[in-house]
């Protein structure tokens, strides 16, 4: 007896000790992002970010630009690894102590806003954050359900990139301009044809239907929209299956990089060593291949489908506020700074993908036949052939895509088969998206 | 006779060298990938280098954004030693009343103890961390090494207790028909026989601490502040261009001092653990 009312004294405890903590955290919410930024006040701002040493470098770059256009303001920044960084932000998050700003990725953007992690940013537009700057289908690539949680600092999109020295060495031609996804498999399978007597052997390419990105740019192509509003699946397993049965000839032939040998590079892939002619993937890889390879490589559209040659932007990152800030008029500066002042473009260059706002893309000092020339003149290239959004990924969508991945090498492997595949991926999606309210 | 004896002796070494190249393989790899160009270290299995540089060396000493190498190491260093003090010193004189003192509740106590054992890490990282941010302790040591100094380490409290109850009960009568309380009886007595658990603990304790990364990583924003385990991974990045030479370059580095503590206090370690058995 004397035990359960000692206990229940701790626990009222500890209600009060919580009490009293939300309370504390509720009270810094009076600031609005929407207030005029005060330049008297010393402001202390978090700034964290993924990425190596040269990105690090750049930031403390741009945050020194900041905070002399902002004496007030102290910035301190933290960086770690992509893995790392998540880890990180996870167990903040879990204590409402995100960053007041942060680098964002697409996949996470949901998840981070679900919680209430993020702070809507569009109270600030036109106040302390300009986003007159960005297009309005990639400024809509930051919002969850009418909230505006992440700003895009720079895009990407898809790509085909053909090794140009290889190509010649086993005697092809690029694909054609307007190619369809049948031309391109025809083209791996006859590149892979030639190549075989090369040492070492050379591939057309590799299988893509493993990355689930090549499914959502096809289904786009096809008219259907890969999510639907609410964050759930919106195509059938029957369109998963016509996906992963178009390359089955290419599997059966052997036409594509075989999987023993990706496994053994990896992280590397066969186009990285020179030993595949040519690889879909994200623009901004260009400049990973070039210093990879060291030898000439060319960058064309994506294939077009049904519809035409439609592609998407891809916010390559965005940059997010904490929900919990007690200084949102400030976080939303250093973001307006970040993504509008043309110093930072200069700084950044194309290293986070090709900057959002014009006035940033201008500012580049872009050497004629640089790699980021080459990716900004490509950006601009199929600048008209982007008329979609990018699909907003749904809530769980780094796990699914993962298991998509895992799903194929077992296919590659020869461990499932395509209706199998199919089978455990909707299988396993419906366990991890959270169901439609 | 002596001849299959001798086979047998020739067969045990040639199995036991075969099987160290095996296990050496890795470690031979890195060092000697330091020296390749970044370029040539993945997807490429051969040891000697085509071309030797020593820019990997260069690119890891010239730290990473604007923070120099030698802050790494020394923040390491600093963690490392006050982790080993600390948990040196707590345990002792925890594992000291376990074994010796009597007080009420010190059965149930130790239990709880070694309850901790049982408790994964990553179950209590989210309290723990809720609970030094709201004290405003993130973004300094004080999470790391608090823990270390008041005895949390069940782990080595557990190895001492066991110790010191193998040390004969008379020495303490001894000292106490000498007038020594518990404080003189421990610092006099228990611990200078206490020699072989304590090197053990400081050397798992250093090489823990060397390692350690999830806590650094939590605990720790400022660059400034980062051990080496952090940096480390700072050259590798998939989402952007990998230098894999850099990181090859400050692995070895990285590994050299507890290399060097190793060898110096291999010694100990192994008479350390044998002589665990032979209670003081």
């Amino acid at each position: 007896m004397r035990i359960a009312r000692k206990a229940s004294g701790v626990v009222a405890g500890a209600a009060a000790a919580a009490l009293a903590l939300t309370a504390c955290s509720g009270g810094s919410g009076e600031a609005g992002a929407g207030d005029a930024l005060d330049t008297e006040e010393e402001i202390t701002l978090n700034l964290a970010w993924w990425g190596d040493d040269t990105r690090a470098a750049l930031y403390e770059e741009a945050v020194e630009l900041f905070e002399e256009e902002y004496p007030n303001i102290d910035v301190t920044t933290t960086f770690v690894a992509w893995d790392d960084y998540w880890t990180a932000r996870n167990t903040e998050a879990a204590s409402g102590t995100l960053p007041d700003v942060m680098q964002m990725d697409l996949s996470y953007l949901r998840q981070y806003g679900n919680n209430g992690q993020l702070l809507d940013l569009s109270e600030a537009f036109d106040v302390n954050l300009d986003v007159s700057g960005l297009e309005e289908e990639l400024l809509a690539a930051g919002t969850v359900e009418g909230a505006q949680l992440g700003i895009p600092t720079s895009t990407n999109t898809l790509a085909l990139f053909y090794n140009a020295d290889v190509l010649e060495r086993i005697g092809m031609e690029p694909p054609a301009e307007g190619y369809t996804w049948d031309d391109l498999n025809d083209w791996i399978v006859e590149a892979t044809e030639k190549g075989a007597g090369e040492d070492p052997v050379v591939f057309g390419g590799f299988d893509y239907v493993g990355t689930l990105w090549f499914f959502m740019q096809r289904l786009i192509q096809q008219g259907i929209e890969p999510f639907t509003e609410d964050g759930q699946l919106n195509f059938s397993e029957e369109d998963a299956a016509a996906f992963l049965e178009s390359t089955a000839e290419l599997r059966d032939s052997d036409a594509v990089y075989p999987i023993e040998r990706t496994k053994q590079i990896e992280p590397l892939t066969g186009f990285m060593v020179s030993e595949q002619a040519a690889e879909m993937t994200w623009d901004n890889f260009m400049a990973g291949y070039v210093a990879e390879t060291g030898e000439n490589i060319e960058i064309l559209p994506m294939p077009s489908g049904d519809n035409g040659p439609q592609q998407f932007w891809k916010p390559s990152m965005l940059l997010s506020a904490s929900a919990n800030t007690d200084q949102p008029a400030a976080a939303a500066t250093l973001i307006d700074f970040l993504i509008n002042e043309p110093a930072v473009g200069e700084i950044f260059g194309t290293s986070k993908g090709v900057p959002a706002t014009a006035a940033q893309r201008d500012a580049m000092a872009l050497e004629p036949g640089s790699v980021d020339e080459e990716v900004t003149q490509y950006e601009e290239d199929v600048a008209d052939l982007v008329t979609e959004s990018a699909p907003l990924p749904v809530e769980g969508f780094g796990a699914i895509e993962a298991e998509w991945k895992r799903l194929h090498e077992e296919l590659l492997y020869e461990n499932v088969t395509v209706d199998e595949f199919v089978e455990q991926w909707f299988a396993f999606a419906a366990d991890t998206m959270p169901a439609a309210e | 006779m002596k001849a299959t004896r001798r086979l047998r002796s020739l067969v045990f070494h040639a199995a036991a060298v075969a099987a160290s190249i095996v296990v050496l393989y890795p470690a031979v790899w890195m060092v000697m990938s330091s020296f390749k160009p970044g370029n040539q270290i993945i997807g490429n299995t051969s040891i000697l280098p085509e071309t030797w540089t020593l820019e990997n060396y260069v690119t890891a000493f010239g730290g990473i954004g604007g923070v120099p190498f030698t802050s790494f190491v020394w923040n390491s260093v600093v963690l490392a030693v006050l982790s080993v003090v600390g948990t040196v010193a707590s345990s002792a004189v925890a594992a000291y009343a376990f074994a010796r003192v009597s007080f009420p509740g010190r059965n149930v106590m130790f239990a709880v103890m070694i309850g901790t054992l049982l408790l994964p890490f990553h179950v209590v990282i989210i309290p723990q961390y809720i609970m030094f941010n709201s004290a405003g302790l993130v973004n300094t040591y004080v999470p790391l090494l608090a823990g270390k100094f008041l005895a949390s380490e069940a782990f080595f409290v557990f190895l001492m207790v066991q110790f010191i109850r193998g040390i004969p009960r008379e020495l303490d009568e001894a000292a106490r028909i000498d007038g020594c309380g518990h404080g003189r009886t421990f610092g006099l007595v228990i611990l200078p026989l206490m020699r072989p658990a304590i090197i053990t603990t400081s050397i798992f304790m250093f090489i823990w601490s060397w390692n350690d990364f999830l806590g650094p990583l939590l605990y720790l924003k400022d660059p400034d502040l980062f051990p080496l385990p952090i940096a480390l991974r700072q050259y590798v990045d998939q989402t952007s261009v990998s230098d894999y030479g850099a990181q090859m370059a400050m692995a070895v580095l990285a590994l050299v001092p507890v290399a060097l503590f190793f060898i110096i206090f291999q010694r100990y370690l192994i008479q350390g653990v044998a002589t665990q058995g032979l209670k003081g």
